[in-house]
């Protein structure tokens, strides 16, 4: 029998960005473990000992949070930005277009879409982080603040996931597409605090990190991991919270003003 | 809704890209239940107009509504009534056919719409391929697949943009066949094709399109009546070297050619045998043969459009 409901045209959008990802998930959701692996090999457990923090805690502990931040950040965004973009290639964008579909149905579903293959890859990445530190100090590394942990990974998620909605129905080439990849969104990740402590930066850098949105969404979910920060939690959230604001208000006008053309 | 609201009114419509102009100020009206068809050459306006028709383009100026109610101010109520079948097959990637249909009956209202999925998925001939990618599809079930998706959510109008560019013949009589039986079901039908010999045998009526105008529209048969001549072939009883008084008398304007003994004559379409044997002064026991061609909508089409 046919079911018809306010929420069936989102729920099917969202339904088949997550069947997209899970059909590939060889390499959207247990590749970015090898990556993690490796970070967490080389540099929590063979650098790590050599490495001054100035933080109450071992580098391995350190490292995981800024990890798992870095994990649900990126494919966030690989997630909404790829989809749209093969869907340009492909024309598939042309069928939500002429269907009923709303402008704010089509952002919801995709950043949600963005926003789950975040959390999967994040969990994936903390529990790969869990066996190292297991394996290394003989115990589990302890949640210190559930609440905020989850808080920050769901605005980080979630805004990296508009982001993606964003830059993909920008961009008009491949070129373009791969340049903000490039040249903005890889600096913003590194440099936002997932492998070094911003207290021991050199002021000129530490100012810089303080205008990187992610060095706050990464501080904040290393708080609600560890109970450590860079920077005052309240403040994190704040900033986590008009940074969501922000890519959720420049997706909204790109979507409305986007083309649905395929390439 | 009620039935006397017409499924499609296009009302001086402008589509320009830049300084082209796609659409120039084109205005027609379907019928419910009737098959219309765009006719024109390439580029003539028929693919901009059906574009935005389902929103993939927005109008530069003009109304477009659906029945009554316009896609672009009111696109949840008009869009559900709108069945699309682009020229370009779209790949789907990672999808089987099967998912494709449940996902476009989804974006349109409708889950659990396996009945009908699997009802199109037969009747096109695609239910040994529903687990199959886009990719691994020939090309004629590529086009199949895009009027089961147009179909899935029970539209009230189709809009068929060139279905059978690139099919083989057998496809495209069978995909005719459906697209009359769609019509059967109440199902109001524009096209566009190149295909004037279908066209003349599906559509109700047709417009023609040239450089984004609409030059004509009607009825098929009467503007085939209004835009063309009929073709009478008459073989004599005569020696066209000996029997010259005859033969004078056949020097009539509207004979148009003289093969052996065989004269051709292009005549109004009311213009009968009779009528005409008439004014040649010929008595029936001088005919050996007639032969008559009736004008066609490719005449009509080359007429309409100066090529003739």
């Amino acid at each position: 029998m046919t079911v018809s409901s306010r929420w069936t045209p989102f729920m099917t959008l969202y339904i088949r960005e997550l069947k997209r990802f899970m059909k590939v998930s060889v390499q959207t959701v247990f590749s970015p473990l090898v990556s993690s692996g490796l970070y967490l090999l080389i540099f929590g457990v063979s650098l790590g000992g050599s490495i001054e923090l100035g933080h109450p805690v071992s580098y391995l502990a350190f490292l995981i949070p800024g990890l798992v931040m870095m994990s649900v950040l990126n494919n966030a965004f690989q997630n909404s930005s790829s989809s749209i973009v093969s869907g340009k290639f492909s024309g598939d964008l042309e069928d939500w277009k002429i269907s009923p579909l709303r402008e704010s149905e089509i952002l919801a579903a995709l950043a949600l879409g963005g926003l789950t293959r975040g959390l999967v890859v994040g969990i994936v990445t903390f529990l790969t982080g869990e066996a190292f530190y297991y394996f290394i100090n003989g115990e589990w590394l302890a949640i210190a603040a559930p609440f905020w942990l989850v808080l920050f990974l769901f605005i980080g998620g979630a805004s990296f996931s508009l982001f993606g909605v964003t830059v993909a129905f920008w961009a008009r080439t491949f070129d373009q597409l791969s340049a903000v990849n490039s040249f903005i969104l890889l600096p913003l990740i590194y440099l936002g605090g997932v492998f070094f402590s911003v207290e021991g930066l050199h002021p000129f850098w530490k100012l810089v990190s303080r205008l990187n949105p992610l060095s706050y969404f990464i501080n904040g979910v290393r708080y609600g991991m560890l109970g450590i920060s860079d920077v005052d939690v309240m403040t994190a959230m704040w900033v986590s919270v008009a940074s969501l604001v922000f890519f959720y208000f420049i997706a909204h006008r790109t979507l409305s003003r986007a083309s649905y053309a395929r390439w | 809704m009620s039935p006397l609201i017409s499924p499609l009114t296009i009302q001086n419509l402008h589509k320009k890209y830049g300084e082209f102009s796609a659409v120039n100020d084109v205005s027609f009206e379907m019928k419910a239940g009737e098959i219309y068809g765009l006719l024109g050459p390439n580029g003539a306006g028929k693919t901009s107009i059906i574009s935005c028709i389902v929103t993939l383009q927005e109008p530069t100026s003009g109304e477009i509504l659906i029945f009554g109610q316009s896609p672009h101010r009111l696109p949840l109520d008009a869009k559900k009534y709108i069945g699309f079948v682009p020229q370009e097959v779209i790949n789907h990637g990672y999808f089987d056919v099967y998912e494709i249909l449940e996902f476009q009956s989804g974006y349109f209202g409708k889950s659990k719409n396996k009945e009908k999925i699997d009802y199109l998925l037969h009747r096109l001939g695609l239910w040994e391929h529903r687990n199959k990618k886009v990719k691994a599809l020939s090309g004629g079930m590529k086009r199949r697949l895009l009027i089961a998706k147009a179909l899935v959510h029970d539209p009230k109008i189709l809009l068929l943009d060139e279905p059978t560019a690139g099919v083989d013949i057998e496809l495209r009589l069978s995909l005719w066949d459906f697209v009359l039986e769609l019509k059967k079901q109440g199902i109001s039908i524009l096209l566009t094709t190149h295909y004037l010999e279908e066209a003349e045998e599906l559509c109700d009526r047709v417009g023609i399109l040239q450089k984004g105008k609409l030059l004509t529209e009607g009825p098929t048969k009467q503007l085939v009546h209004k835009m063309t001549k009929r073709k009478i072939f008459l073989k004599l009883r005569v020696d066209s070297k000996t029997d010259e008084k005859t033969i004078a008398k056949l020097q009539h304007p509207q004979m148009v050619g003289v093969h052996e003994n065989t004269w051709e004559f292009l005549v109004s379409p009311e213009k009968g045998i009779g009528e005409l044997l008439d004014e040649l002064g010929l008595s029936t026991s001088a005919v050996l043969d007639v032969k008559i061609e009736e004008g066609s909508l490719e005449d009509a089409f080359r007429h309409v459009l100066g090529t003739l």
